[in-house]
């Protein structure tokens, strides 16, 4: 018999074949996410904050929309568990409503800043040359801006309303993402394995779309949750500058911007933490998961 | 090197100039045009004319950029209305006391980043390790503007031990002589930035520990002593260079915070100022500023990266 | 007293899944002054051993049992810093890679006085002394004026004399060199290894040569011991370890030797299966399951490390080979299943010319500055030609730089030549593009060096078979899944293992893997690059034997590239050998090799180390001397002339043309070959170099 089936018949008769069962890449992904358990924490809270947000109001309702000065301030107490702000509004409910402005931000301008600079960061990569010098100086320029002092000037000259925010804020994440894909896209072009796309007759298309981005897409996936977390952080300050949104809608950071001003004043402390602790705690979980989800990714790979 | 210095200068050139443009370009962003802005309510059509053709701002956009360049370049960086001054003179009222903010901070930040960055990755997964990362992600997350506030209301509001505000004095001696209102700020300022530093030093001591030539140095007979500060330091602080570059805006934005927190009158005070009084000279010649302050903190981080990496010098 | 024994050790690493029991009971010692050669394939625990002597295990190592003795000491259990002064002052360890393993940015003579400062009381200066007379000591030229240097401005084997002279200048007492030449070319490898030998005389050193070359090992070992598996299953001196191999896994790793079997072109015998998992060890005889002779007390009952003298001892019931077969009483000789029957290679029917390359030229632009101006031009091939036949192999060999893996990269397409063409079937393949040349793949395909970074490990191994008929529109999906199910049948790969990715495939596997990509397209012509250079010993023979069988089969013409001399003969009809981007000698396998005209190749043949002591010994000839001169800067006239032991001053101003030489179509390029000329018609003069 030839080689091949003499091989193929010893190895199966002294058992010498892996008996466990192939596994997708998502699953394994998952199965070391799941190892990390700030990671899980972080999952758990970003689940809990997105419930406590956009499901709270209809179970814990309050009046977010009409002022009350009869609740002037008034202090945590049966009828208001975190008391009330300096127009009345019940600190919960504002907290709720603040969420969810932070979060769709966050959420959203994200998105918009890594599609657009996943996009551009591959393009550039993969062409090379000239085009590719030129984009990533684009690049350099974008990333040696001072982002805040611009944000705030684009937040006087607009005057924004959510969605101008969130592309404003898009408009500055998306530069360290096209960098960081380009980056990728560079390293992976040249892998063998690409490479073999071309022996076999395959079009430089399909090597992108077929074996490059899915093998990028875990650093891109990592690099989403942590402009999560920037995001948000991002509105926030905006919001404390007051340059963010404008009334009846709030954000976290506006919360604290208002409640700044009375600090100084006595111990109105329901002002002030809640609004602040709940950006950390947001933050700090999109931040674990990206850690444990870079984790999840590369370990994979690894696994021989 | 002579080369690689060229090279990146060029690249530094190319990149100012886009961003020139870029920040010229904002102004004119705004609905009506950055006259409008100027005169707010008192705008009329006939008062609007004379200010752009006093300003300038009807000519040809290139003929705009090329003039403030060469403006910019001779020194002068506008005139605040609203103010009184001249840019330049604002600059120099306010510019050292945000240097001095920032230096202090800085210091602090490596003091403590560093070393403790390169105990967590030799100390890998010990409790001492995990507490640390934990304050890390905690200065990562949390507001700048946010710590400060909680600093503020336990330390001076409740405790008194710090003052509320930062110093007020306009000259730097002053402020210098007055350590205890620099306290609070100085030390929120440097949270935000340890972060940076003790998770990147981590990182990349973790990196270099795997590395051959430290299991070649343990066969020599060194002690992990030696091994650790003799060769992975040196190794590890390359990529801590490059990151002090690129982590220049993340520095600019938390001065402007603690500056608004804390009420010290320093550049990131007076550019929200501006921006709430819509400014715009003061908003430009700011950002520029800063740009070029960063492009060149970005150039001297790629020369520092060549003075540490024989590699790239031969 | 022997210089270093070692009883029964055991090192253990505590990883996620379990304890891997790496060393497992290894016993052996080193007397002064000798060669010990640990030799044994990847996984075995020979490098695991070295750096249980050293100490310098991973993390989650340790030592489990078992005992090492130096000079009497017993130093498993010396407190941390008692065995940091042992270290590099008593023993000292080279590595395998030595551009990874010196620090980067430590000047040379910083690093070497490092050693001298660590465990001598002397001051700066002294050091640094001793770094420069050390740094001369290893034949380093111009050592005062290099030690200032950086270890990447060094050439791979300058940077291997760094890193013994670092090892040396206190010098140690034994010396653990672990794989110290398998980085470097084959040329270097002979320089680097005559020098260690040469200091181990000067010095009196002991040294343990960790590695899986038997070659390295008949040359300089006195004495070897055979590991597998984490234990020693046989050791005794040199050569009675070539002659008579006791254990049948020594016995078996002969056997799949290609140059054992390379003048008779017998079939290798490759060794079925792969080494047993370490963290749950088998019960019996560690090799049983893979072993051809094995019985039911194999598999049960682990046998000691025994023999009949005390200088020859193997870890089996039942061992092979005939001489020492003195009475042990209850040892019973079975009879060996009959090894596999020699399968001569039947002069297959040669056809006609099929893929030629003509004057192929292939320059690199060397860019700088911030518009990438061209400062210079590497010249990695400069004008070759060849022709291959229907049916046969030519090998194509030579050492790091030489061109080889260029040219195979010109001939699919994914380098384009700077000037030359490439004919398949009178068509310039070098020239098309598009879709004209999407079409061509179908004829000619290429294997690559490195299998796991061929195959995308995001995709099941189905999916990556599938690719090449997708892109060709060949087939219904149906017909799809039937020509892979056969492919894999052809590689001994199960079917149902399309369903797994990659990186569950081990190295020889995804080779095969590699080569039923290679071969759906039903390609005429195959060029393979390096296909077997990354894998053991008897999974290589697997691989190669695969290849000669499918050969047959399928009328397959291959050009095979390779530096390992022993497999390229073994496999080609002819071979071509190169040196910086020329073709310096050109004709059958038998001729190149057995009578070889240039120089070059005259010492590549004598450089390469060759399972066979006594041939070891008898090579005089001291080998190739000198560096790889710059490719962007070659040598006028002819380009070996730098390291040729015969060059005279027309080598330096004429280039030599190929000009044929011996017998047949042999052809070499040198004014002074080491073969008379032959009789060359006037017809076939006038020909292309073919």
């Amino acid at each position: 018999m030839s080689e091949a089936q003499a091989i193929a018949a010893t190895e199966a008769e002294l058992g010498l074949t892996p008996s466990d069962k192939p596994r997708g890449m998502f699953i394994r992904a998952w199965e070391v996410f799941a190892e990390n358990k700030l990671g899980l924490a972080g999952l758990a809270f970003v689940i809990f904050i997105l419930l406590f947000c956009f499901v709270g109001p209809h179970l814990y309702v309050t009046n977010q929309v009409n002022t009350d000065l009869t609740n002037y301030l008034c202090h945590p107490s049966g009828q208001h568990l975190l008391g009330c702000d300096d127009l009345g509004y019940d600190e919960i409910g504002r907290l709720m409503v603040g969420g969810q402005t932070s979060l769709e931000v966050g959420l959203a301008a994200a998105v918009v800043s890594v599609v657009f600079g996943t996009l551009y960061g591959a393009i550039s990569g993969f062409a090379g040359g000239i085009t590719d010098a030129i984009m990533m100086r684009v690049v350099d320029a974008g990333l040696s801006l001072p982002y805040l002092m611009v944000l705030i000037i684009l937040s006087v000259i607009f005057h924004p309303t959510v969605t101008t925010i969130i592309f404003i804020i898009a408009i500055f994440y998306w530069f360290g993402v096209a960098r960081l894909v380009r980056g990728e896209t560079i390293a992976l072009r040249n892998r063998e394995y690409v490479q073999a796309v071309k022996v076999i007759g395959g079009r430089p298309l399909r090597a992108v779309i077929r074996h490059i981005v899915p093998n990028a897409i875990g650093t891109i996936i990592v690099q989403g949750t942590f402009a999560v977390a920037d995001a948000i952080l991002t509105l926030s300050v905006l919001g404390f500058l007051t340059l963010g949104v404008a009334p009846p809608a709030t954000d976290w950071g506006s919360m604290l911007s208002s409640g700044l001003n009375y600090i100084q004043g006595g111990n109105y402390w329901w002002l002030i933490y809640p609004p602040g602790i709940c950006i950390i705690l947001t933050c700090i979980s999109f931040n674990f998961i990206g850690d444990a989800l870079r984790d999840a990714f590369e370990t994979r790979l690894q696994r021989r | 090197m002579v080369g690689f210095l060229i090279r990146r200068i060029g690249q530094a050139i190319i990149v100012l100039v886009m961003v020139t443009v870029a920040t010229l370009g904002l102004v004119h962003l705004f609905p009506g045009g950055p006259v409008r802005a100027l005169l707010g309510d008192r705008a009329t059509p006939f008062l609007i004319n004379y200010y752009n053709h006093l300003y300038g701002f009807n000519q040809p956009f290139y003929l705009q950029y090329l003039k403030w360049v060469g403006q910019l370049l001779q020194g002068n960086l506008g005139f605040s209305d609203k103010l009184n001054v001249s840019v330049a003179t604002l600059i120099g009222q306010d510019l050292p006391k945000t240097i001095v903010l920032v230096v202090l901070g800085l210091i602090v930040s490596l003091i403590f980043g560093i070393p403790l960055g390169v105990y967590q990755a030799v100390h890998r997964n010990s409790p001492a390790d995990y507490v640390l990362t934990g304050i890390s992600f905690l200065g990562y997350s949390t507001p700048v503007f946010f710590l400060g506030i909680v600093l503020i209301d336990w330390f001076a509001v409740d405790s008194h031990v710090f003052p509320a505000t930062a110093p007020q004095s306009s000259s730097v001696a002053s402020i210098l002589a007055d350590p205890r209102a620099l306290v609070l700020p100085v030390v929120t300022y440097a949270f935000l930035l340890y972060a940076l530093w003790s998770r990147y030093m981590r990182s990349s001591v973790l990196d270099n520990l795997v590395q051959d030539y430290v299991r070649t140095a343990r066969a020599k007979g060194a002690s992990e002593r030696r091994v650790v500060w003799g060769h992975v330091f040196r190794n590890s602080l390359v990529s801590i260079v490059t990151l002090l570059g690129l982590s220049l805006p993340s520095m600019v934005t938390g001065a402007i915070l603690i500056e608004v927190v804390f009420n010290y009158a320093g550049m990131g005070l007076a550019f929200y100022q501006a921006a709430l009084n819509n400014d715009f000279n003061v908003l430009l010649s700011f950002t520029v500023l800063v740009t070029v302050v960063t492009i060149l903190g970005n150039l001297l981080a790629d020369i520092g990266y060549a003075v540490l990496d024989p590699r790239v010098r031969f | 007293m022997a210089l270093l024994e070692i009883s029964d050790l055991r090192t253990e690493i505590q990883l996620k899944e379990g304890v891997v029991h790496a060393v497992d009971g290894v016993t052996l010692h080193v007397d002064e002054g000798e060669t010990l050669g640990v030799v044994g394939e990847s996984g075995c625990g020979k490098t695991m051993t070295a750096l249980t002597i050293m100490q310098l295990l991973p993390n989650g190592g340790r030592i489990a049992g078992g005992s090492i003795k130096l000079a009497g000491r017993e130093i498993t259990t010396l407190k941390p810093d008692e065995m940091r002064k042992v270290r590099g002052d008593d023993i000292a360890m080279i590595f395998q890679d030595p551009l990874s393993s010196l620090n980067p940015t430590h000047t040379v003579g910083a690093q070497i006085s490092e050693a001298v400062l660590l465990h001598r009381d002397v001051t700066k200066k002294e050091a640094y002394d001793r770094a420069v007379e050390v740094l001369d000591l290893v034949g380093m030229p111009r050592a005062k004026e290099r030690v200032e240097e950086y270890p990447h401005q060094f050439s791979g084997g300058m940077r291997q004399r760094v890193m013994i002279a670092m090892a040396l200048a206190c010098e140690p007492k034994l010396l653990i060199a672990d794989e110290p030449t398998t980085a470097l070319d084959v040329t270097i490898q002979k320089q680097i290894l005559e020098l260690i030998d040469d200091l181990r005389r000067r010095l009196g050193m002991a040294v343990i040569m960790v590695t899986h070359d038997l070659g390295v090992i008949a040359g300089r070992a006195d004495r070897v011991a055979v590991m597998y598996a984490g234990k020693v299953v046989e050791t005794t001196d040199t050569s009675a370890l070539y002659e008579n191999p006791r254990h049948p896994y020594t016995e078996a790793l002969f056997h799949a030797l290609p140059e054992k079997s390379a003048e008779t072109r017998e079939r290798l015998y490759s060794i079925p299966g792969a080494p047993p998992d370490l963290v749950n060890p088998p019960q019996g005889c560690r090799f049983a399951p893979r072993c051809r002779y094995a019985t039911d007390k194999c598999r049960t009952e682990a046998p000691e490390l025994n023999g009949e003298t005390s200088a020859h001892t193997y870890r089996c019931f039942f061992p092979v080979g005939a001489k020492e077969k003195t009475v042990q009483g209850q040892l019973t000789v079975i009879e060996p299943i009959a090894a596999p029957e020699p399968d001569a290679l039947v002069d297959q029917h040669v056809g006609d010319v099929v893929l030629e390359a003509r004057d192929l030229v292939k320059d690199f632009p060397v860019t700088s500055g911030l518009m990438r101006r061209k400062i210079g031009t590497v010249s990695a091939v400069a004008g070759v030609s060849f022709d291959i036949r229907k049916g046969e192999t030519l090998g194509l060999v030579g050492e790091s730089g030489c061109g080889k893996t260029t040219i195979g990269r010109m001939l699919v397409g994914l380098d384009k030549p700077t000037s030359g063409s490439v004919l398949f079937g009178g068509k310039d393949l070098a020239r098309s593009s598009g879709r004209e040349y999407r079409h061509e793949r179908r004829d000619i395909q290429y294997m690559f060096q490195d299998s796991y970074a061929s195959l995308d490990p995001r995709m099941r191994a189905g999916t990556i078979l599938r690719e090449p008929l997708v892109v060709q529109g060949m087939g219904s999906r149906r017909e799809q899944h039937a020509k892979i199910t056969e492919m894999l049948g052809k590689v001994g790969l199960p079917a149902s293992w399309t369903e797994r990715y990659p990186h569950e495939f081990s190295g020889g596997q995804r080779q095969r893997l590699g080569f039923a990509r290679a071969l759906l397209l039903d390609p005429q012509v195959i060029v393979a690059d390096e296909p077997v250079s990354a894998l053991d010993v008897s999974v290589q023979a697997q691989v190669l034997n695969m290849m000669r069988d499918l050969q047959r089969e399928l009328g397959l013409t291959y050009l095979f590239i390779s530096h390992d001399l022993s497999v390229v003969r073994y496999l080609s009809n002819h071979i071509g050998v190169m040196y910086l981007g020329k073709l310096v000698e050109i004709g059958t396998a038998d001729e190149v090799y057995l009578r070889p005209a240039h120089p070059y190749t005259k010492g590549l043949i004598e450089s390469a180390p060759t399972a066979d002591p006594e041939l070891e010994r008898a090579k005089v000839h001291e080998g190739i001397v000198g560096e790889l001169p710059s490719a962007i800067h070659p040598p006028t006239g002819c380009r070996f002339r730098t390291r040729c032991p015969i060059a005279q001053e027309i080598c330096s101003t004429v280039e030599p043309e190929l000009k044929p030489y011996g017998v047949g179509n042999h052809f070499a390029a040198c004014h002074f070959a080491l073969q008379p000329p032959a009789e060359v018609a006037a017809s076939s003069a006038t020909e292309q170099v073919s």
